[in-house]
C-alpha cells in the first residue's frame, strides 16, 4: 500500500515541477504576496500631507505649526490664504490636512485668552483620517499642557499644580506598531489556503480534464490511496511555504516570532486537515480546471475577508460574527498571531486548536465520503 | 450570388504550401475542383487536409502558392470568399448552450440572411435535418446524427454556392452517415460545390472526384473509378479460406504475393499479376492440403488503392 | 459595421451568460455578496474596543474617570480585575484589547493637585486599530485633564484659561464610518470581477470550444465581433453599478453628495476600459484557465490591493506609489470617492478621467489589432 501511495506523490511531484504554469503559482504568489503585505498595503499612516492656511502670520501661530511638523508624521506641503484654496486642495487630494488660524490668534494667546484655531480632515477614507485625528490629539495634548503651565505662571506670579492625568501607553507585541508585523503573519494563512485548497483541487480535476483519473480507478488502486497520494504532495508544499514565509518575514521584514515553531506547525498539519478537505470537495464539483478556480475563488475570498485578515471581527455584526466561528482560516490567524506576535502558547490557543481539528475531520470525512462516491 | 465571371472552375489553387515553422504541413499543391462538382480530399491524419480546407476558407494564410474560391483570391479578397461558401468544421462548431432554433438564428444573423427569407430559411433547415420535435431543444443533449445535420444546416443559412466540410462525419454512426452523403447529394444535384475531407475511404467512392492527400502531397487524383483502374499497378486476389490468419506468413512468402491482408473474413493479396499469383497460391494450397479455398480477382478498393500508392510513394522517398 | 452580424452575437453571448448559472452568479450574485459584506459586516472603523479596567483605586475620582470611558461608544468595558495574570489573559486570549491600570494612590495625587499616572496596555498586533484606539484614550483623558483644570482654576476664581482650542472638522465622513468610503470604492471592485471573470473567458471559450474557427470563415469582422460580445458584458456592469448605487443610497445611507450622471458617464468610460482588457487578455491567451489566471493577476488583484480601495496610497512607498499609476482602477477609485464623498465635478476630476480615457482608447486598439493578428 505505501508503495503504491509512494508512487502517486512521486508523480504528483513530478507533473507539478514540469508543469510551468504549476512552478509559477508556487513561488511567485507567496513573494507577491510578502512584497504586498510587507510593503504596499499598509495602514500605517505617515508623511500626512497638510497645508497651512495662517491668517495670522505670528510667532505663536508658526509655533503650533512647528509642534505638529516636529511630530515627524506631518509635513507642511503648501502655504494657502483662502477659504477656496482649502477645499480645491482637499478637493484634490493635494492634502488631507488643513490647520487654519484666523487673526488675532497669537494675540489672544499673549492677552491669555482663549485662541482659536481649527483643524480639517479629509474624511474621506476614514481610516487614515482617524488616524490623524489621534496623531493631533496626541500633538496638541502635549501643547497644551505646557502652554497651561506657563500661562498660570504668568497669571497668579507662581506655578500652580494641577491635577492631570499623566497617560503612560505601552503596545505590547508591536511596540512600534507596524502594521507589516501584522500583515505578514497573516500571508502565510493566506499562501497556505491558496496552495493547498486552489491548487489540490485544480490537480485533480485536471486528472478528471484529461482522463487520467480514469486510468487510475481501474488499477488496483484504492481510494484511500489515491486520496493521500494526491494530497501529500501539497500539505508538503504548504508546509514548505510556511517555512519560505517564516523565514523572509523574520529575517528580510524583522518581524518578531516569540512563540513555538513547532506549534505552529502542528497547528498548520491541522488548518491543512480543513483546506485540502475543501479542495477535495470542489474537485467533486468541478469538471474542469477552469471551474475548479472560480469556484474555489468563491470560497476563499469571501472567507479571507470574514478571516480577521484584515477586518477585525470583534467589529462585525453579531450574525456574521457566528458565521465566522466555521470558517477555518478565523482560527488559524488568530494561532498564526498569536505565536508570532504574542509569543502565545498551547495553553492559550488550545480552544483554536480544538476548532481547527473538530472542523478538520468532519470537512476531511465529508470530502472523502463525496470523493469515493464519485469514483466508484 | 455572386461569382467573379462566369467561371466553370470553382476551386483553383497552385503550387500551395503551408509551412509551420520548418514543418511543411502543405506541400506546393495544384488542384481544381469544377463547378457542381462534388471533390473529395482523402487521406490519413496529419495529411494535410485539414490545413488546405482552412487556407481555402480564409482562416488560415498560404506561406506560398495562389488560389481563386468562385474566382475570389484566397489571400487578397477573403471578405468576399467568406460571403460566398459555407463551412463545416471538423467539430460541428455549434454553440452546446443554444437551442437548435437559437443557433440556426444566430448563423443567420451572422450571414445577414435577409429577413424576408430568414424564416424560411430556417423552416427548411429545421426540415432538412429532421429536427421538428428538437427545435427547443439544448443542442449540448443532441446526439451526434443530430449535430452534424444542424452543423450542415447552419453552414449553408445563407445558400452559398460552395460547401467546405472537413471530415464532416467524424463520430457519427453509419446510418446518419448515409443520410448526410444523402444530403449531400441532394444539394450537389442542385448545383452546389461539395469540398470534403476524409478519411473514410469508402464515402470517398460518393465523391465526383477525388485527390489522394498524404504527407502533405497529393499523390493522385481522378475519379474513384479512375483511381481503381489507372492507379493501380497491382491486382487484387480475394481468397476466401477456413482459417484465414494462419495462411498469412506462408503467403507472404510466395515471391509472386506483394503484401497479405485479412479483410473481414477473407484475405486480400495485392500482386503483380493475377495469372502467376494464382497459379503460386494453389500449388501452395495443395501442397499444404487446404480445403475449400477460392482465389478470385476482385477490383481494389480505395483504400487498397490507397495503400498501394503510399508504398510507392515512401520508396520513392 | 454590420449591425444584423452585431446583433447575432450580442443576442447569442447574452443567451450563453444567463444559462450558465456560474458566470450569471459571478454577474449579479457576487457583486451582490460583496456590496453586502461591505455594507453591513467588513469594516475598519473603531469603536467597542473591549477594554478591561484595573482599578487599583476604587474612588470616586476613579470612578469619574472610568465613567468617561463606560459613556462613549468607541470602548465597550468587558470586565474588570485585580489579577495581573487574569488580565494578562483576557489580551492573550483577545477577549480584550487594552488594559487601562489606575494606580492606588490615584485619587490622592489627583485631590492633592499632582500629575497621576494612567498605564494604557494595548494589543498591538492589529497596529491600525491599536493606533486609533490609542487616540481615543489620550482625547478622552485629554478631555478630563481639561475638566480637572477647568474646576481646579475655577476654585482660584479664574475661569477657563486652556490655552488654545483647537476646533477638529472632518469633511465629507463627519462619522467617519469606513463604510462611506468603501462602499463607493465597491464600485470599481465590482467592474473588476466581471472583467476579470466573466469577460476574460469569452473568446477564450470559443477558442477551446472550435466555434471561433467557425466564426473566422464566416463574413463577421474583428470589430463586429469584439463589439457584439462587449455589449451584453457592459450592460451587466451596468446594471452592477445600477445595483451598487441603489444598495448605497437606500440600504447602507451611504452619501452620493456629486452628480450621477457624472457618476454614470464615468463608470461606462472605466466599464468599456476594463471589459475590453478582459477581452484582449481572452484573445490572447486562448485558452480559458490560463486567461482567468492572468485577468486575476493582472486586473483584480491590482484593484483590490493597489488601487487605494482599502490600503491608502499615500501610505505606500514611493516605489509602490509608482506602480499604482498604471492601475487604471486607481484613478477610478479617486473619481468614486471624489464625487460620492467630495461631490467635485468634472473640473476637479480632470487627470483622472484623462487617464482612463487614455486607457479605454488604447485597450480598445490593442485588442482589435490582437485579434486580427490571432485571425490571421
Amino acid at each position: 500500500m505505501f508503495e503504491r501511495i509512494r508512487q502517486i506523490i512521486i508523480k504528483e511531484f513530478i507533473q507539478i515541477l514540469r508543469d510551468p504554469r504549476m512552478r509559477t503559482l508556487l513561488f511567485l504568489p507567496p513573494i507577491i504576496q510578502m512584497i504586498i503585505f510587507g510593503y504596499a498595503a499598509s495602514t500605517d499612516v505617515k508623511n500626512i500631507q497638510m497645508a497651512v492656511y495662517d491668517l495670522d502670520n505670528t510667532p505663536e501661530s508658526r509655533d503650533l505649526v512647528r509642534e505638529f511638523t516636529y511630530s515627524d508624521y506631518f509635513h507642511v506641503k503648501h502655504y494657502i490664504y483662502t477659504d477656496r484654496a482649502a477645499e480645491e486642495m482637499i478637493d484634490k487630494s493635494d492634502v488631507n490636512t488643513v490647520i487654519r488660524f484666523n487673526l488675532g490668534f497669537g494675540n489672544d494667546l499673549n492677552a491669555n485668552r482663549q485662541a482659536q484655531a481649527q483643524l480639517i480632515i479629509d474624511g474621506s477614507d476614514s481610516n487614515t483620517a482617524a488616524v490623524i485625528s489621534a496623531y493631533a490629539n496626541q500633538i496638541m495634548e502635549r501643547y497644551s499642557s505646557r502652554l497651561l503651565d506657563k500661562r498660570v505662571q504668568v497669571l497668579l506670579n507662581r506655578s500652580i499644580r494641577f491635577p492631570k492625568i499623566d497617560l503612560r501607553t505601552r503596545a505590547w507585541f508591536n511596540e512600534n506598531l507596524l502594521s507589516r508585523d501584522f500583515f505578514i503573519p497573516g500571508v502565510i494563512a493566506l499562501i497556505v489556503t491558496v496552495v493547498t485548497l486552489l491548487l489540490t483541487s485544480m490537480a485533480i480535476v485536471k486528472e478528471k480534464e484529461i482522463g487520467t483519473i480514469e486510468q487510475l480507478i481501474v488499477s488496483p488502486i484504492n481510494s484511500w490511496e489515491l486520496i493521500l497520494g494526491k494530497l501529500l504532495p501539497f500539505a508538503l508544499i504548504g508546509l514548505f511555504d510556511i517555512l519560505l514565509v517564516t523565514v523572509v518575514g523574520v529575517f528580510w521584514f524583522d518581524v518578531p516570532i516569540r512563540g513555538n515553531l513547532l506549534l505552529l506547525f502542528g497547528s498548520a498539519i491541522l488548518y491543512l486537515l480543513t483546506t485540502l478537505g475543501i479542495g477535495l470537495f470542489i474537485s467533486t464539483i468541478a469538471n474542469t480546471q477552469q471551474e475548479a478556480m472560480m469556484t474555489a475563488f468563491f470560497f476563499i475570498f469571501p472567507a479571507i475577508l470574514l478571516s480577521g485578515f484584515v477586518f477585525p471581527i470583534y467589529n462585525m455584526p453579531k450574525l456574521i460574527q457566528y458565521i465566522t466561528y466555521v470558517n477555518p482560516i478565523r482560527y488559524f490567524l488568530v494561532i498564526i498571531r498569536g505565536i508570532f506576535l504574542k509569543g502565545v502558547g498551547i495553553e492559550i490557543l488550545w480552544p483554536q486548536m480544538m476548532a481547527l481539528f473538530a472542523l478538520g475531520i468532519v470537512i476531511f470525512t465529508l470530502s472523502t465520503l463525496r470523493f469515493r462516491k464519485r469514483l466508484g | 450570388m455572386n461569382t467573379k465571371n462566369d467561371i466553370t472552375k470553382a476551386v483553383e489553387v497552385s503550387e500551395l504550401e503551408k509551412k509551420f515553422g520548418s514543418f511543411v504541413a502543405v506541400d506546393r499543391i495544384s488542384f481544381q475542383v469544377n463547378k457542381g462538382e462534388i471533390f473529395g480530399f482523402l487521406g490519413p491524419n496529419g495529411a494535410g487536409k485539414s490545413t488546405t480546407i482552412r487556407m481555402l476558407c480564409g482562416i488560415l494564410l498560404p506561406t506560398y502558392g495562389t488560389g481563386h474560391v468562385s474566382g475570389y483570391d484566397i489571400i487578397k479578397e477573403q471578405k468576399l470568399i467568406k460571403q460566398n461558401i459555407g463551412y463545416m468544421s471538423q467539430r460541428f462548431s455549434l454553440y452546446e448552450d443554444l437551442t437548435v432554433e437559437e443557433n440556426i438564428n444566430f448563423y443567420s444573423g451572422i450571414y445577414s440572411v435577409p429577413a424576408d427569407k430568414k424564416k424560411e430559411r430556417k423552416e427548411y433547415i429545421i426540415r432538412m435535418a429532421g429536427l421538428e420535435n428538437l427545435r427547443t431543444s439544448r443542442t449540448g443533449i443532441l446526439s451526434t446524427g443530430w449535430k452534424q445535420r444542424l452543423a450542415l444546416g447552419c453552414a449553408i443559412i445563407h445558400e452559398p454556392g460552395i460547401l467546405f466540410l472537413d471530415e464532416p462525419t467524424a463520430g457519427v454512426d453509419p446510418i446518419a452517415r448515409q443520410m448526410f452523403w444523402k444530403l449531400i447529394k441532394d444539394m450537389a444535384k442542385r448545383g452546389v460545390t461539395i469540398f470534403v475531407t476524409t478519411h473514410y475511404m469508402d464515402e470517398a467512392e460518393n465523391c465526383d472526384r477525388l485527390a489522394l492527400i498524404y504527407n502533405g502531397d497529393i499523390i493522385a487524383t481522378g475519379t474513384p473509378n479512375q483511381l481503381k483502374t489507372e492507379f493501380m499497378k497491382e491486382d487484387v486476389l480475394s481468397i476466401s479460406i477456413p482459417q484465414p490468419e494462419e495462411w498469412i506468413e506462408r503467403l507472404n512468402k510466395l515471391n509472386t504475393i506483394r503484401e497479405t491482408a485479412l479483410f473481414g473474413t477473407m484475405l486480400h493479396a495485392i500482386v503483380d499479376n493475377e495469372k502467376s499469383a494464382t497459379g503460386s497460391i494453389k500449388e501452395l494450397f495443395a501442397r499444404d492440403k487446404a480445403f475449400d479455398y477460392e482465389v478470385r480477382r476482385i477490383q481494389p478498393s480505395l483504400e487498397d488503392v490507397f495503400v498501394s500508392l503510399i508504398k510507392s510513394y515512401n520508396k520513392k522517398g | 459595421m454590420n449591425l444584423k452580424r452585431i446583433k447575432a452575437i450580442t443576442r447569442k453571448e447574452f443567451i450563453q451568460i444567463i444559462r450558465d448559472p456560474r458566470s450569471l452568479g459571478m454577474a449579479i450574485a457576487f457583486p451582490m455578496l460583496l456590496l453586502t459584506l461591505f455594507g453591513y459586516a467588513l469594516s475598519l472603523d473603531v469603536d467597542n474596543v473591549p477594554l478591561v479596567i484595573w482599578n487599583q483605586d476604587k474612588s470616586q475620582v476613579s470612578q469619574d474617570y472610568i465613567l468617561n470611558f463606560k459613556a462613549s461608544p468607541y470602548f465597550k468595558i468587558v470586565g474588570y480585575s485585580d489579577n495581573y495574570k487574569e488580565l494578562q489573559s483576557y489580551v492573550d486570549k483577545n477577549k480584550a484589547f487594552m488594559i487601562l491600570v489606575i494606580p492606588p494612590d490615584f485619587s490622592s495625587l489627583i485631590n492633592s493637585k499632582q500629575s497621576a499616572p494612567v498605564q494604557l496596555l494595548v494589543d498591538g498586533s492589529d497596529s491600525n486599530t491599536a493606533t486609533i484606539a490609542i487616540g481615543y484614550v489620550t482625547a478622552v483623558t485629554a478631555g478630563y485633564n481639561r475638566k480637572l483644570a477647568i474646576d481646579s482654576l475655577s476654585h482660584l476664581g479664574v475661569r477657563d484659561i486652556t490655552p488654545v482650542d483647537m476646533r477638529t472638522r472632518i469633511w465629507f465622513n463627519q462619522d467617519l464610518k469606513s463604510r462611506n468610503f468603501i462602499i463607493p470604492g465597491l464600485i470599481a471592485i465590482i467592474m473588476m470581477v466581471i472583467a476579470a471573470l466573466l469577460t476574460s473567458l469569452t473568446v477564450a471559450r470559443e477558442w477551446e470550444r472550435g466555434t471561433m474557427e467557425q466564426l473566422i470563415s464566416t463574413p463577421i469582422k474583428p470589430r463586429e465581433l469584439i463589439l457584439g460580445k462587449f455589449i451584453p458584458y457592459f450592460v451587466i456592469g451596468f446594471v452592477d453599478v445600477l445595483i451598487a448605487i441603489l444598495m448605497g443610497e437606500f440600504i447602507f445611507q451611504v452619501p452620493l453628495r456629486g452628480s450621477v450622471v457624472l457618476l454614470f458617464i464615468l463608470s461606462s468610460l472605466f466599464l468599456t476600459g476594463t471589459l475590453t482588457m478582459g477581452m484582449l487578455i481572452s484573445i490572447v491567451a486562448k485558452k480559458q484557465l490560463l486567461a482567468s489566471q492572468m485577468a486575476m493577476v493582472t486586473t483584480f488583484l491590482p484593484a483590490f490591493l493597489l488601487s487605494g480601495f482599502v490600503y491608502s496610497i499615500a501610505n505606500m512607498p514611493t516605489i509602490i506609489q509608482a506602480i499604482t499609476y498604471i492601475v487604471p482602477a486607481r484613478y477610478f477609485i479617486t473619481i468614486l470617492k471624489g464625487i460620492y464623498l467630495k461631490g467635485v465635478g468634472l473640473e476637479i476630476l480632470v487627470i483622472p478621467v484623462l487617464f482612463l480615457s487614455v486607457f479605454a482608447f488604447v485597450v480598445v486598439n490593442l485588442a482589435t489589432m490582437a485579434f486580427k493578428k490571432k485571425v490571421t
